[in-house]
């Protein structure tokens, strides 16, 4: 049998002779016991020792029991304190007042220490289930406002960058679906050194911060290198190349970038996963399909990665239209989806092609009704004008729209699953030198991310001794059991929360990490250095940042990097 | 049916219980019951209805614990009787309480 | 929604059949379905008879599979598709990288 669990309970009895009976009985089962000989007394111990579990006499001088029980479980709230009466009570209404009053269970005297014991365990149990479910509760709600939280700062951080081109030129009309999280939808423009108009419409793999993750440093790349004048293939290249690099196996973007020469009357055109967008001509009425002929951008390593494009011949009032799958997979309140065939009813049956851009977004409104969006519905249209109408503003340079938010703050909480699977830090920093102040800074950030990343993994989560380190052969040893242990982690995590404040002339980022391992005795660090192989970490740490204070228990840690004129 | 002064049996299971304690749960018992029959004669001689139920069932609870079997059987029905405000028979009752009690009395402290 | 894997007679093909919808919601069956099979798996078939819809991030767990079986080396083959997962195939060209059948 299974030793029964150690608990604290209050005895409530005004008779002598029971309570001494009861706190015998108790004592010999190994439980601590507290008790009161009236209602006023247990309400006190109830506060000073909270106790697990109520036995309470119903009839007493005074305060009697039924109060007693109404007042503690008013108290208690959600948490459940099992109250058991001591009763010989034997009319059913005495019995209904005891569970009105809250009470939860019934032992008569004579007691039985058998009896007894059952419903101690039993009451035992349940608490603890009621204790997990409570927690799990509270968990699943903190990680989904965590998660909600982490969604909002990736689309503020996004919208900074991605909104700098040049889409509010006057032949580009485009619709990006207004959900409050970052979508996985990104829509760029721009104008290169030729005057040509690049446009880019992407549908990334999932939503929020992996989605986020990759339109950075996608945005970052098409406008500058628009800016520096590279071409359509290598912008391709170089946009597949970021992305293989930066995301997770299984995470990659769908996207078509189009060149608009409007001198020549060209289109260029590469699609990776889009589906069939369009160049519509409505002088003939003819569709030519733009047909994805490549896998997605970030599935391919650079050496496999193909570029090639295809050229459209234009004229003045032609239109491109480009869009991601939600469209076609708008749903309608029977779970119909909008379809491909619906959406070219909506050319053949256009007048006038000034109105087709919103004829489109009307004609899927319609469609869906009431339901929701299921993905994300992004439409873009460009109309080819010639070329002294084309008027965009060229402004691309690093300026105040590049300048970043003064403040910004992240949390990324690693679980197991992540820490088997990848190195985080990557991801990380790409979101940080998204403030260009911290982009400077970069090489060092990374550095004291890296160290406590790795100290928070290696001693915290994985709890492996640093000291062992200190031969060659048990620093190999170090890193054998560090990988079977990754291999089989199955519980711990660690959270970074990272805070930045700043401004032209300074600003600090404070990098707060939290692991759930037991911590260490950070008192007695700063002895190790020089020759030895372990406790560097922390020295360069230490040596980069203006602030580090190891906290609680040695499993928190705080850096703060600053720059300038910080107040750090 | 008759009930016995002591239940010998609960009384030995009590015994292995309390351990040490048994013969300081027996002075509890002695010192708290004195008073409670007291009290008892005092809300029958009050004919305080209420009064007569709680004092008896409190009575009726340790007698039980200590297997006073027929003590707490007639603690039970003068706990009824007050309960449902019949007062006619509790003298009669209270006499019993009392002999009863000086029994137990005697016979756990002969133990 | 419901995943189901057969491994062949000598164990060396592992088949994983998909029913209804295709989706992140299958995300922990698929990867559960191929983790922890006997090392001796060499080739991998995705059975879509069943398959109503697929998303974007199946495709992204087709790619996780194709990882985990080795990468460029891995042997994958998606078969009986319907011609609504066929395409969705077909646009994101992953018949580059899988055997479509």
């Amino acid at each position: 049998m299974l030793t029964p669990a150690v608990i604290k309970i209050l005895v409530v009895d005004d008779n002598p002779t029971d309570r001494l009976v009861l706190e015998t009985i108790l004592r010999k089962q190994g439980h601590q016991v507290v008790s009161a000989d009236n209602g006023l007394t247990a309400l006190q111990l109830f506060q000073q020792e909270q106790p697990d579990l109520i036995l309470l006499d119903a009839l007493m001088p005074g305060m009697d029991g039924f109060e007693v029980a109404e007042r503690i479980k008013k108290q208690v709230g959600e948490d459940f304190i099992p109250i058991i009466f001591l009763t010989s009570l034997q009319d059913a209404d005495s019995l209904a007042r005891c569970l009105d009053a809250g009470g939860d269970d019934f032992i008569s005297k004579p007691y039985n220490s058998l009896i007894l014991r059952a419903k101690i365990n039993a009451f035992t149990r349940m608490r603890a289930m009621n204790h997990t479910l409570l927690t799990n509760r509270d968990q699943i709600s903190e990680h989904n406002r965590m998660l909600i939280r982490e969604q909002e700062v990736a689309k503020r951080v996004f919208d900074k960058v991605a909104h700098v081109g040049c889409l509010d030129a006057d032949n580009i009309k485009h619709s990006l679906s207004a959900v409050s999280v970052f979508n996985g939808d990104v829509v760029l423009a721009g104008v290169n050194a030729l005057g040509n108009l690049m446009v880019f419409l992407g549908d990334f793999t999932g939503h929020g911060l992996d989605a986020a993750l990759g339109a950075m440093p996608l945005a970052q790349t098409f406008y500058s290198m628009i800016e520096k004048g590279f071409n359509h293939q290598d912008i391709l290249v170089e946009i597949n190349k970021k992305l293989n690099e930066v995301l997770p196996v299984g995470v990659f973007c769908c996207g078509l970038l189009a060149e608009i020469n409007f001198h020549e009357g060209t289109i260029k055109v590469w699609n990776g996963g889009l589906p069939d967008c369009v160049i519509y001509k409505p002088a003939s009425g003819e569709l030519s399909l733009l047909k994805s002929r490549h896998l997605p951008l970030g599935v391919l390593p650079a050496s496999q990665f193909n570029s090639r494009a295809e050229m459209y011949d234009v004229h003045v009032g032609d239109r491109l239209y480009l869009w991601s799958d939600g469209i076609h997979e708008a749903e309608n309140h029977r779970g119909e989806q909008f379809g491909e065939q619906r959406l070219f009813d909506v050319f053949q049956n256009n007048s006038r092609p000034e109105s087709l851009f919103n004829e489109v977004n009307a004609a899927v409104n319609q469609f869906i009704g009431a339901s929701e969006h299921t993905d994300d519905i992004s439409v873009m249209e460009i109309t080819l004008v010639s070329p002294e109408n084309f008027k965009a503003s060229h402004v691309l340079t690093q300026d105040s729209s590049f300048a970043g938010p003064d403040k910004w703050s992240m949390s990324y909480e690693l679980n197991p699953d992540t820490l088997r699977s990848f190195n985080p830090l990557p991801l990380m920093l790409n979101v940080i030198v998204q403030v260009p102040m911290l982009r400077t800074f970069s090489g060092q950030i990374y550095t004291v991310l890296t160290e406590l990343f790795n100290n928070a993994l290696d001693h915290g989560v994985l709890k492996l001794e640093s000291a062992t380190k200190n031969s060659s052969e048990g620093f190999s040893h170090y890193y054998q059991s560090r990988e079977v242990l990754l291999q089989n982690l199955q519980a711990g995590s660690i959270r970074f929360d990272l805070d930045y404040q700043g401004g032209r002339k300074g600003g600090a980022l404070i990098i707060d990490v939290v692991d759930s391992g037991d911590g260490f005795d950070y008192q007695n660090l700063g002895l190790a250095g020089g020759d030895v192989y372990s406790g560097r970490g922390v020295h360069l740490v230490a040596k980069l940042c203006s602030t580090l204070e190891y906290r609680g228990r040695g499993n928190a840690v705080r850096a703060v990097y600053s720059w300038g004129e910080s107040a750090f | 049916m008759v009930l016995e002064h002591l239940d010998m049996e609960s009384l030995e299971t009590l015994r292995e219980v309390m351990g040490a304690e048994f013969t300081h749960l027996v002075e509890t018992f002695i010192t708290d019951s004195d008073m409670r029959v007291t009290s008892i004669a005092e809300t029958v001689n009050a004919a305080d209805a209420d009064a007569i139920r709680r004092a008896a069932h409190s009575l009726k609870g340790s007698a039980s614990n200590m297997g006073a079997l027929s003590l707490a059987d007639l603690c039970r029905r003068l706990e009824s009787m007050g309960a449902e405000s019949k007062l006619e028979e509790t003298h009669d009752l209270l006499e019993q309480v009392r002999k009863e009690y000086s029994l137990v009395r005697e016979a756990l402290q002969a133990l | 929604m419901a995943i189901t894997s057969v491994i062949s007679a000598d164990g060396s093909e592992l088949t994983i059949a998909v029913e209804g919808r295709f989706d992140f919601s299958s995300h922990q069956d698929f990867r559960r379905a191929y983790e922890g099979q006997p090392s001796q798996v060499a080739r991998y078939v995705v059975d879509l008879q069943e398959t109503t819809y697929l998303d974007s991030s199946a495709l992204g767990m087709l790619l996780l599979l194709k990882d985990y079986a080795g990468g460029d080396e891995a042997d994958i083959s998606v078969v009986n598709c319907s011609d609504d997962v066929r395409k969705i195939l077909a646009i994101s060209n992953f018949e580059q990288l899988f055997t479509i059948k």
